[in-house]
């Protein structure tokens, strides 16, 4: 019987950590943009856009690369994409509609 | 009491015997060649199972986001409104920042160490991962110290009751995250893990940079804009 963990096991791991490394000298660097953009000063609408696209950025690397799924089983990428669409839409959603909104806090 | 395979036979005498037997006794071999027997989808039903609770989590720590990110917008109108801007330190919470991605790192590098039988490897890169987590603790105290000390606290302003709770959450999940870590170390000093039995250390892998991703989207949602 095919051994479920068979897929786990590849060759060229001394490759995979180089790769590891490489991510996450990207990252810092992303994260040292993010502050630098943070100091500038700029547009306040286009800052958000830059850091939003940033991060969107550090996470689709942590996910694919750190979380390995990247080439993983497709079910694993479903049961994380659909709650975290949920998440995004629900979150829009609500700053939508709430965000003029005094509600319950007065 | 008639069994499976009896059954089978009562109500289509002319049907195949023993496809249960046959199914079974191919499950019982999986199992004593210490390999997983079959799932449905194919997959490890661990993963699968902390994917799922990674995807309900990721719903949890949303909700608590958006309320601080409606909550700031009401905060500003209220007469008790304290600023962000003026209590949260940039420059300290991107050095925690980088300490959470490079535990993440850590982490990852363990579980390759694992994968090609380097023990040694595997456990200082996880011990690694767990410091880093506890710095990463000591620093979210200092900075709750900080802001309590300047009288940003759960019930001073909307602003704190929901940064707090956001933050709060999140540093509680670090913090089991680091037990989960040295209660996986412990197990591997025993000679538990190997490369043909990294599937602990996989997931508790996957709950750490989950982690770190949602660390990721506060400190941009919340430090930043």
């Amino acid at each position: 019987m095919a051994d479920l963990h068979a897929h786990h096991r590849h060759p060229g791991h001394s490759s995979s950590d180089r790769l590891y490394w490489i991510v996450a000298a990207i990252l810092a660097v992303i994260t040292g943009l993010e502050v630098a953009v943070f100091s500038f000063n700029l547009d306040h609408t286009l800052t958000i856009l830059i850091l939003i696209v940033l991060s969107v950025i550090k996470g689709a690397a942590v996910v694919m690369f750190f979380m390995h799924m990247r080439g993983d089983a497709g079910i694993f990428k479903f049961v994380f994409v659909a709650p975290l669409t949920i998440a995004i839409s629900m979150g829009l959603i609500f700053l939508l509609l709430f965000s003029n909104h005094s509600g319950i806090a007065g | 009491m008639l069994r499976m395979s009896e059954l089978s036979q009562t109500s289509q005498p002319h049907a195949p015997v023993a496809t249960h037997d046959a199914e079974a006794s191919m499950i019982r071999a999986t199992v004593q060649h210490g390999a997983e027997p079959p799932t449905s989808l194919g997959v490890d039903s661990r993963k699968l199972g902390m994917w799922t609770f990674i995807g309900s989590e990721t719903l949890f720590f949303a909700a608590l986001i958006t309320t601080y990110l409606i909550n700031a917008r009401i905060n500003a109108g209220r007469p008790d409104f304290q600023n962000p801007k003026e209590y949260l330190g940039i420059v300290f919470t991107s050095m925690l920042a980088a300490i959470l991605l490079a535990s993440s790192l850590t982490m990852v590098l363990s579980l390759s160490a694992l994968r090609r039988n380097r023990m040694g490897q595997f456990r200082v890169w996880l011990l690694a991962t767990a410091g880093l987590g506890l710095c990463f603790i000591g620093g979210q105290v200092i900075e709750f110290t900080r802001l309590y000390s300047e009288h940003v606290t759960l019930q001073s302003s909307m602003f704190g009751t929901s940064f707090f709770v956001l933050t709060g959450f999140h540093g509680t999940h670090v913090g089991l995250g680091v037990v989960w870590l040295l209660s996986v170390f412990a197990r591997s000093l025993r000679g538990r893990y190997s490369s043909k039995n990294d599937m602990d250390v996989e997931m508790v892998g996957l709950y750490w940079h989950f982690v770190d991703l949602v660390w990721v989207g506060i400190f941009t949602l919340i430090y930043l804009i």
